[in-house]
């Protein structure tokens, strides 16, 4: 059966916040460990950073659901929608972390969010032809 | 890899084509629901090869990263969503529309805007 638009809506907004959840629990995680040593004690440092945990389940998370969503749609322009961490990253960054976004960025930002939804008109309009 | 800039891209271009066409792969060879499909999964090599490929890709990364600017690397790496549609191509069958190719590469140019800011 071909799942409908609500099936890839659902998918990849729960893969962008899984994806999201471990970005920031990485980057929280580097802060609290911080300096960064590729030695022993960093890495004891980092295993007691509840944030690295977060970031595994993430990480977990976003693997069965992308991998829930291969199941029907092509690797081609899932692979290329699975980008839109990288808009829902910034944002986050902006938000809870105060990081400056300039112009640049929010420009790639709509891009990437034009060229999801350019994807989603095709596959609703041909997406009964399968694949 | 060495300090060779790039090889190391060309490491990170094969190994996430290779493993996002694996993990296609594996999601074709599995049948049932749930649990029952990831143990389908989990019974043939394309899934560990999905993920082996992943890791392989993120030490890649991390080199090829260490060698050029962040910009520059997310600017090379967006080839990987031509690869990977490509792929998609030949091995699946997946057709290459106009208005996929279209959104494809917005989001592409969105991706380098976003490293380039």
């Amino acid at each position: 059966m071909k799942p409908g638009w609500r099936f890839y809506a659902v998918g990849f907004a729960v893969l962008m916040a899984f994806d999201t959840l471990s970005q920031l629990c990485f980057k929280l995680a580097a802060l609290h460990a911080a300096p960064f040593a590729g030695d022993w004690p960093w890495l004891l440092r980092v295993a007691r950073e509840p944030f690295v945990y977060g970031a595994i389940v993430g990480y977990l998370g976003a693997f069965i659901t992308y991998m829930g969503l291969l199941r029907h749609a092509p690797v081609g322009p899932a692979f290329a929608a699975s980008h839109l961490n990288v808009v829902s990253v910034l944002l986050v960054s902006a938000w809870l972390l105060h990081e400056r976004l300039n112009p640049l960025q929010l420009a790639g930002a709509a891009l990437i969010v034009t060229g999801i939804l350019v994807l989603a008109g095709a596959e609703r309009d041909d997406g009964a032809a399968a694949r | 890899m060495s300090a060779n800039p790039f090889l190391a891209w060309l490491a990170v271009l094969v190994f996430d084509t290779c493993g996002q066409l694996a993990f296609k792969a594996a999601t074709h060879h599995a049948e049932g629901e749930g649990l029952a499909r990831w143990r389908a999964m989990a019974a043939q090599p394309w899934l560990w090869l999905g993920i082996a490929a992943f890791i392989a890709e993120f030490i890649a990364w991390l080199a090829f990263l260490s060698l050029v600017p962040l910009a520059e690397g997310v600017l090379l790496a967006t080839l990987n969503m031509a690869t990977v549609m490509l792929g998609g191509r030949l091995l699946f069958g997946e057709r290459l529309t106009p208005r996929r190719m279209a959104g494809v590469a917005l989001i592409a140019a969105g991706v380098i805007l976003v490293g380039v800011g």
